[in-house]
């Protein structure tokens, strides 16, 4: 028996992840379960859901059991640009989810670069979020996009914030027939409304796909997106895991929190993105400090999906006594087969559903098999 | 293989048909079987016939790749999809409707009966019309009749039962057709045969359309 078989696959996932995230040099992130309410309530939009579960403590101020990690990570995070802070954290979230309403409690792994984060350090960090990826499933993709793409285009058709949030919902729907109809309404012309639908519809290589995407772009900030882009991807490159790598102009994230470089994670068989990253400098600045931020959270709940196949349970000897032992006696004899290393369960009742190397029984001294 | 999600009755028949028209047929659904998956051993796809409402939660959690569904449907359940194609059939308008001799009082809030409350609750608040929704899953026309509600919101193709039960349209909310919908993680692995189902339906429909000018 191997020290880890009794480790179940989201577990023996964890740790490797931690031994992955610690070979980068990211520092664990110690957190409390709770913060002050009013940190989410200054950025309910950062959030995915408005719920949030509060309770007053014995001052009488109001408190929430954390939604969110990066908020956290953000707010203790020392002020300056000076170096790059790696971080990461394995921790519980409380939401609830969208469909029943009811709290749930999900667990997340994440890694937040804080400070200067630079051309390297951005590579860096798309990097360990391919190698979490590659961790948790045999086939995976990594979709990236960048914020500035489709914003800066936005900008060009000076479009208000209603209908901004109206096209940003469009877009991450790849609706691209509704999304013509909106800009119509808005007066936005003809060819500026090509744009943004070639941008949504593009396929191809990630080479075939940035230049199209250059073509497409229009104005300074989308232009600039697109550079940005390519220098990321030519990085990537050097990894050999280019093939993973899609481009997506449709990823949706709030631009009031994020800005450059944003990307999503698949794996074959998870219905959903199961990770979820990006350049939020405009958080940073909201809250005060005059740093970039990157990172990515990893939704563990989300790979439900791929540890469905139920593992044997198993232990190497089911001790059965009566409840008319001596419990000390009883005791002695359990301590005896530990100390031997050996995994025990001790019932006086009906077995439980699980394997059991060898059958053992209470003769009122000592442990013995039956057949 | 793709799982492709069909509304049951008149609108999966007719998206069946579109499907059997760009070559994706299977014998298994015109065999009149009443199995709710249905497969041939060499075909490319595999049909699941499911509740119209259902459709998208299918496409939504995986279980489907594809699927096709009422933009009604799509808008009340909020689902997290890609919408890449409106078929443009199944055509009708989500719409308010009262008794004909209706008056509003705008003193206070409105008493809405509807199927679809998201939909409501998202156009009064675009309004600034303060509401009370009342969700009925069916014969929503009663409603009003009975004092239940003062209007209803509801889809309207033709505006018979409307008339037979004296309502009127007030107000159109916005128009309905038939979507073509995507998982979005199939959308990653399985994106060729996905893309070229879009387009062959794509043009499929465009020939119809050009047929009826």
């Amino acid at each position: 028996m191997s020290t880890m078989s009794f480790l179940s696959g989201q577990e023996r996932l964890v740790l490797e992840l931690r031994e992955l995230y610690q070979g980068h040099g990211c520092m664990r992130f110690p957190m409390r379960r709770f913060e002050e309410y009013a940190l989410y309530l200054e950025n309910k939009s950062f959030l995915t859901s408005e719920q949030v579960l509060s309770f007053t403590d014995g001052n009488g101020k109001l408190m929430a059991l954390k939604p969110d990690v990066t908020l956290s990570i953000v707010k203790h995070a020392r002020r300056g640009r000076e170096g790059v802070e790696k971080l990461y954290y394995i921790e519980s979230v409380y939401r609830a989810s969208p469909t029943d309403h009811e709290f749930k409690e999900i667990e997340q792994i994440g890694v937040e670069y804080l400070g200067n984060v630079d051309r390297y350090a951005t590579s860096e960090v798309v990097w360990l979020a391919l190698e979490s990826l590659r961790c948790c499933h045999r086939e995976y993709v990594l979709d990236i996009s960048h914020m500035g793409l489709t914003a800066g285009l936005m900008n060009e058709c000076a479009l208000d914030d209603e209908t901004r949030r109206a096209a940003f919902g469009l877009i991450s729907q790849k609706n691209v027939h509704e999304l013509r109809t909106l800009l119509a309404q808005k007066g936005v012309s003809q060819e500026m409304t090509e744009r943004f639908a070639g941008l949504i519809t593009l396929t191809g290589t990630v080479e075939e796909m940035l230049a199209k995407a250059a073509e497409l772009a229009a104005g300074e900030e989308a232009l600039r997106a697109v550079a940005e882009l390519k220098q990321l991807y030519s990085d990537l490159k050097a990894l050999d895991m280019s093939n993973r790598i899609r481009l997506d102009f449709s990823i949706d994230s709030d631009l009031d929190y994020y800005n450059g470089i944003v990307f999503r994670g698949y794996l074959e068989g998870a219905p959903r993105a199961v990770l979820s990253g990006g350049r939020y400098d405009h958080l940073m600045t909201k809250m005060g400090k005059d740093a970039d931020g990157f990172g990515f959270a990893l939704y563990l709940d989300e790979l439900n999906s791929l540890f469905m196949l139920p593992r044997r349970e198993e232990i190497d000897i089911l001790a059965c006594y009566s409840p008319e032992d001596d419990a000390a006696k009883v005791l002695a004899a359990v301590k005896s087969l530990r100390d031997c290393g050996l995994r025990v369960l001790a019932t006086s009742g009906e077995a439980p559903d699980l394997f059991a190397y060898r059958h053992y029984r209470f003769n009122g001294e000592r442990f013995v098999e039956v057949e | 293989m793709l799982n492709v999600a069909l509304p049951k009755g008149r609108l999966g028949d007719k998206v069946y048909n579109l499907f059997k028209q760009i070559g994706y047929d299977c014998r298994a659904m015109e065999d009149g079987d009443r199995k709710l998956v249905l497969r041939d051993p060499d075909g490319e796809v595999s049909y699941l016939l499911v509740k119209p409402s259902d459709v998208a939660i299918y496409v939504e959690h995986g279980a489907a790749d594809i699927g096709v569904v009422g933009k009604d449907v799509l808008l009340e359940g909020g689902n997290d999809v890609y919408e890449l194609l409106d078929l443009g059939f199944g055509k009708c308008r989500m719409a308010e409707a009262a008794p004909v001799d209706f008056k509003e009082n705008k003193q206070r809030p409105l008493r809405v009966a509807t199927k679809y409350p998201r939909i409501a609750k998202k156009y009064y608040a675009s309004i600034c019309r303060e509401i009370e929704v009342i969700k009925l899953n069916g014969s929503i026309e009663l409603a009003p009749i009975l004092g239940l509600s003062d209007v209803i919101v509801d889809i309207v193709e033709t505006g018979t039962t409307l008339k037979q039960n004296g309502l009127d349209v007030r107000r159109e909310i916005l128009p309905i057709s038939a979507r073509f919908i995507a998982n979005k993680a199939s959308m990653k692995f399985k994106e060729a045969q996905i893309r070229d189902i879009q387009q062959k339906l794509a043009a499929a429909i465009m020939e119809k359309a050009g047929e009826k000018k």
